[in-house]
């Protein structure tokens, strides 16, 4: 339990009364106060954001340093996919396969009481692919072929085993419920390249949300438009966006006109670069997302061969494929942050045959997966696009029931690829069965400390000021996994 | 715009990038922050002690030159700060602008024509009183500022999570506060109840349920770590407890001594042990007086009339219920049996996990019952129960979440090693923070400090026997919470209610008025204020027309180039501010306009329809069958953490897991779409049309009316004209929905 307090932030507070006044008094409005805090911050030197994209919280805004990753993907595996039956291989595992765990591993927390349960053999069998040697399991033949992309965290661990708990862990940096999501802060941070779309999607998996629901990307203490939109399919892609049935698009565009027209009356000297302002010029953006939006998920102008390679043609991997080709035809139109869940409400976690339950997985994700590394790689965006593949746990190396598996958020993989990300290697390592991380050990604090470092922030400045406590993602702890940076 | 709502987010909430430069070595920069707000330094120099740690000082208003403008001793504070920088405050609002900003801030939802007209052709010198003893005494008043402390107290419906499952209980919390206010229950009263209404009030059933305060946070009912589980909602309802009443940042201290504050780790777990020994309830039932006795009659009549049969069916079951038990218990691990087994005051932490986790898998059914028996018993288990279902049953009585005292000894509450609940440090017995008791010290409590061994040093406002007494325990806190003598308690209340009515706290931090927190921009009349409070006998309601009776709240909002150029952030309050509105009272003014708004109050939350696929997302959102009750008032609507209502979560509604003192203000392409295409604003525009078309009878009334119902005034030339104009191409409910979408409908002047 280490949600506390304290990381003490810099004071980004006027210092005197001259700065307060000149902050407050220079005629910018409060959504110029990004741009402003900015100047303070960030942009330091820079000139002043143009007028009209004072109007907008989500004006792109550059980190702390340069950075290659100018856009996320996160794959999240919802349930928690097994690290030993997929990343991980474990020969010990297999050597004491039908024993108890021996007592020198020691007591373990467990969701199920497993603990003294037999060890459960890996369910399939491990190769080595690409220059790089990476072992991969046969359950995912394609992601396995992008071996030398993939940077695979094999020492990650969590703090609970239970799946909301770790799903918001995973996603907000605290077990406990009410902080900001990992895409809030991108988008809190970096503002968005496309004013036309959200600069956080989201897109559940269609046969049910992950365990934690809406708040895993919601926005937590932060204003409400730094959370996930989420993306549906069909003519209203997002909540709202459809010009309402009897509607025509120019009747549309003339009642729009007379709200700007009364609006404009309306506003008084002074006021030129007010809210009121800005709710004017939110008309303008709603007006080109309803233009726009619908394109970006408009798919019929991709070729057949790329609808190939997500997978498209198939039954199996129609879906979360369609999902894939969505998020890069996302990141290509400048959307910040993307995050994709694969997997129903139980999703990837096998307490009972794991092997069925992954085997279905896998057969519906591998294909989409590697589909979107290689078409990223083959377009030159993966360079920019940082693509994070994990659940919110592993699984345990003992059985449940005869050949199920526990959640483990002691030891379990994630992989990241592309956005300054190095490839083909393995960071860490957990011990001989896969119970625990043990060498080069990753807190998920840790890993979002390194997503943040290669967005361009360090990680211990990107803070929001709550409750006069400058908050961050990484609350008092996260060190940068210095090897997986290129 | 009015550059004060800058401030007062740029304060709180608002963007805080940090850069390398800004770091500060240790610590805050105290004297350099005074100085920053720049209106009014304290006196008080040095550091510490701290200003709001100190006694509330009885300050006299300050003189004026303009006393025909100062009618009220607010005004003179103001007025002074304005004349010492040379300023003019602004001319009075007009009437329709001062009727529309008082009905939205005391009841939340527009003036209709009619009592806008009654106002306005109301020339007695006291029309503006009148107007607002009348929105104080409506029932609405509570549903309007209920809300804001509902957002202080974190409310919700479930527990988040995975299962985000309701509380059937919790609506009785929301109705409380609604009740609370419109009863003008005084602040102290409503602190003692929410903090100890068990102990102190036992025989009032608000008072009970007024506890459930305490347990509104989000709460991981299956958490693989019961003892965890505790601790984290022990620690919700201390931080929550801090912020609420005593706008402080306890939860700071809870790893290690506060950075910034003179707040130590020893405080908070000493705060927090007025709680730890206290029994959490979701199913306590809060009858009334009338209501138990009705159950307790009914329940003796069904048992009288039952009796034989039910003496009957358990004896018939006994042995099936009892094979089962057996049968599910031997399937357990040998540990979770021993656990089980052993006595309940024998079990250590990690037998109680056990049994926490594996109580359900030993639960009996009756349908397992009715399973596993003979088809001769079964037959006559059929027999009785239709019997027994003929018979009157009782009525199921109310019940809420509270605190309770426990039946056996209280848990000894310690310090938690970098708040590990795995790590216990040195024992603390319940006590105050300490700067707090340096300044207020042994004037409130008969019982002074004492010193304990070990250095612990142990206040009650009781004597040192009472205060192991358990059943005096939170009901100490409560007291000394709302004492008159704490300097916190009613600062902090007058700063909420001035921050809702002027869009910004004197001290524009409302739940931290520390260090850290922003300095009051006006401190004398905070003080003034707080005596004021405390003299009217803590009346919230008295608080609202001295505020409103101001002529600097009845500033309009239209600002000199003057008052611009040099108060550009209306720290001086040259003006009124214009405010926008909360996604709640948008959406019950669209209610009121379209005439669709229901009258009624109180009752279990209601479900109005929302997007399919979120309906298919969440759990249980099963769209209200009565068609009133999709037009109920926001506050009514159900309130589920892991899925807010979309309309009002677009307009920054909070997320609830936190106690939220003042809501972010974030302006998005998202809300324009939410007002254009939502089914809430076509609705609305329908339903207005219907009204304008039967209550108006020429176009120029219309659009009159329309103006009237929806800005609270009538149109200018330009904008007949313009209506006119558009609407030659356009439907009625086209303009409707276009008046909806205005700057001057979702904001207040």
């Amino acid at each position: 339990m280490s949600q506390c307090c304290g990381p003490n932030g810099p004071d980004t507070r006027p210092k005197n009364r001259r700065e307060f006044l000149r902050r407050a008094g220079c005629g910018v409005g409060m959504l110029a106060l990004s741009s402003l805090l900015d100047r303070e911050g960030l942009l330091t030197g820079q000139a002043r954001a143009a007028e009209a994209a004072r109007a907008n919280p989500l004006l792109p805004k550059a980190p702390h340093f340069p950075a290659r990753a100018k856009s996320v993907i996160f794959l999240f595996m919802s349930g928690g996919p097994s690290h030993v039956d997929l990343f991980d291989p474990k020969p010990d595992l297999i050597r004491l396969a039908g024993q108890p765990i021996p007592e020198s591993f020691g007591a373990f927390k467990t969701r199920r009481a497993v603990a003294k349960n037999k060890l459960l053999a890996p369910v399939r069998s491990f190769r080595k692919h690409g220059q790089s040697g990476l072992d991969v399991s046969e359950f995912l033949p394609h992601i396995a072929g992008c071996a030398d992309d993939l940077c695979v965290l094999r020492g990650c661990y969590g703090d609970s085993v239970t799946h909301p708990e770790s799903v918001y862990l995973m996603n907000t940096g605290s077990i406990l419920m009410g902080r900001p999501s990992l895409g809030a802060w991108a988008t809190y941070g970096l503002g968005t390249e496309n004013q036309n779309m959200p600069s956080f999607v989201v897109m559940p998996d269609p046969s049910g949300w992950v365990k934690g629901g809406a708040p895993a990307w919601g926005n937590g203490y932060m204003p409400a438009v730094y959370q996930g939109t989420l993306l549906r399919g069909g003519e209203s892609p997002i909540l709202h966006l459809k010009t309402p049935n009897g509607i025509s698009a120019s009747q549309q565009q003339s009642t729009v006109d007379l709200i700007n027209q009364l609006n404009r009356d309306d506003l008084r000297p002074g006021e030129e670069d007010s809210e009121l302002s800005a709710r004017i010029a939110a008309y303008e953006l709603a007006f080109r997302m309803q233009a726009h939006a619908p394109e970006v998920v408009d798919i019929s102008r991709e070729t057949e061969a790329t609808k190939k390679l997500y997978g498209l043609d198939n039954q199996t991997t129609g879906e979360f494929g369609l999902r894939c080709l969505l998020a890069r035809r996302m990141v290509e139109r400048g959307v910040r942050f993307v995050q994709l869940y694969c997997g129903d409400t139980n999703g990837w976690d096998g307490h009972s045959d794991v092997e069925g339950n992954h085997a279905k997985l896998c057969a519906e994700s591998d294909r989409p997966v590697a589909g979107l590394l290689n078409d990223l790689k083959s377009r030159g965006l993966l360079d920019s696009t940082l693509v994070i593949w994990g659940g919110e746990f592993g699984r345990m190396p003992m059985s449940e029931g005869s050949n199920g598996r526990d959640h483990n958020p002691h030891g379990f993989c994630m992989w990241m690829a592309g956005g300054g990300v190095k490839g083909g290697q393995v960071i860490g390592a957990t011990d001989a069965v896969g119970l625990r991380a043990e060498q080069e050990r990753t807190h998920v604090h840790d890993l979002h400390a390194t997503i943040l470092h290669l967005l361009g922030f360090d990680h211990t400045r990107l803070t929001f000021r709550h409750n006069s406590r400058n908050e961050r993602l990484t609350d008092v702890a996260g060190e940068i996994i210095a090897k997986a940076i290129a | 715009m009015q550059l004060i709502y800058v401030i007062a987010l740029f304060a709180t909430c608002a963007l805080a990038f940090d850069g390398p430069a800004a770091r500060p070595a240790d610590g805050p920069p105290g004297e350099s922050k005074r100085k920053a707000v720049g209106v009014q330094s304290l006196s008080l120099v040095g550091d510490p002690p701290h200003w709001a740690f100190q006694p509330i000082r009885r300050i006299e208003p300050p003189m004026v030159q303009n006393t025909g403008w100062a009618k009220t001793p607010v005004d003179r504070f103001i007025l002074a700060q304005l004349e010492a920088n040379g300023l003019s405050p602004a001319p009075r609002a007009g009437k329709e602008e001062l009727i529309r900003r008082t009905a939205f801030d005391l009841v939340g939802l527009p003036p209709t024509p009619a009592e806008i007209d009654d106002f306005v052709n109301d020339p007695s010198p006291d029309a503006y009183a009148k107007l607002i003893d009348r929105l104080l005494a409506s029932p609405h008043y509570g549903e309007r500022w209920g809300r804001h402390w509902l957002d202080v107290a974190r409310f919700a419906e479930t527990d988040g999570f995975e299962h985000d499952t309701v509380r059937p209980h919790a609506w009785r919390y929301r109705d409380y506060v609604i009740q609370s206010f419109n009863l003008d229950k005084p602040y102290d009263r409503f602190i003692r109840e929410q903090i100890a209404g068990d102990q102190l009030y036992p025989e009032d059933n608000q008072a009970l349920l007024a506890t459930a305060f305490n347990l509104l946070g989000p709460d991981m009912v299956d958490s693989s770590d019961q003892v965890q589980r505790r601790q984290i909602t022990l620690n919700d309802m201390t931080d929550t407890a801090a912020q609420a009443f005593l706008g402080i940042t306890l939860s700071c201290a809870r790893c290690h001594n506060h950075k910034f504050e003179p707040l130590t780790q020893k405080d908070y777990y000493r705060f927090q042990a007025f709680f730890t020994p206290a029994v959490f309830r979701n199913d306590l039932p809060v009858p009334s007086p009338s209501e138990r006795q009705a159950h307790q009659a009914a329940l003796d009549e069904y048992n009288r009339l039952g009796k034989s049969r039910l003496e009957e069916l358990a004896a018939l079951e006994a042995p099936y219920r009892q094979k089962l038990y057996e049968r599910k218990l031997a399937k357990l691990s040998p540990e979770a049996q021993a656990a089980i087994k052993t006595p309940a005051a024998e079990r250590t932490t990690e037998q109680s996990n056990q049994i926490q986790e594996t109580e359900a898998l030993l639960e009996v059914t009756d349908k397992e019952i009715l399973n596993s028996m003979s088809q001769e018993d079964q037959s006559r288990q059929r027999a009785l129960k239709t019997a027994l279902g003929k018979l009157p049953k009782p009525p199921a009585l109310p019940m809420t979440l509270a605190l309770q005292d426990p039946k056996k000894p209280a848990a000894k509450a310690f310090i938690l090693v970098r708040g590990d609940h795995n790590n216990r440090g040195d024992q603390v017995q319940p006590g105050f923070p300490s700067v707090l008791e340096d300044s207020i010290g042994s004037r409130t409590r008969p019982g002074s400090a004492v010193d304990l061994p070990g250095g612990e040093r142990q206040v009650t406002p009781r004597s040192q026997s009472q205060i192991a007494s358990e059943a005096t325990r939170r009901a100490d806190l409560a007291e000394w919470l709302a004492s008159s003598d704490n300097p916190l308690t009613a600062r902090v209340m007058v700063n909420r209610i001035w921050q809702h009515h002027f869009g910004r706290g004197i001290v524009p931090t409302p739940s931290d008025f520390g260090r850290q927190g922003l300095p009051p921009t006006h401190p004398d009349l905070l003080d003034w204020l707080a005596t004021e409070f405390i003299a009217s006998g803590w009346s919230v309601k008295e608080m609202h027309k001295l505020l409103l009776l101001s002529s600097v709240y009845q500033q309009s909002s239209r600002a000199s180039a003057e008052a611009l150029a040099r108060d550009p952030g209306n720290q001086l309050y040259s003006r009124r501010n214009r405010l926008r509105l909360e996604g709640e009272i948008i959406r019950d003014s669209l209610l009121a306009v379209s005439g669709a708004l229901s009258p009624r109050m109180g009752g279990p939350g209601v479900f109005p329809p929302i997007p399919d696929d979120l309906q298919k997302a969440a759990k249980a959102w099963t769209v209200s069958r009565n068609p009133e009750d999709r037009n109920r008032r926001s506050i009514y609507i159900f309130s589920r953490r892991n899925l807010r209502f979309p309309f009002l979560e677009v307009f920054d509604a909070p997320d609830s897991n936190l106690s939220c003192p003042e809501r972010s203000q974030s302006t998005s392409a998202p809300q324009s779409l939410a007002l254009l295409n939502a089914d809430e604003v076509l609705a609305a525009s329908r339903a207005t049309v219907a009204r304008l078309m039967r209550e108006a009878a020429s176009n120029v009334e219309r659009i009159k009316l329309a103006y009237r119902l929806t800005l609270g005034r009538g149109p200018t030339e330009r904008e007949q004209t313009l209506a006119a104009e558009f609407l030659k191409q356009a439907p009625w409910s086209e303009f409707c929905r276009a008046l909806f979408n205005l700057n001057a409908f979702v904001y207040v002047d």
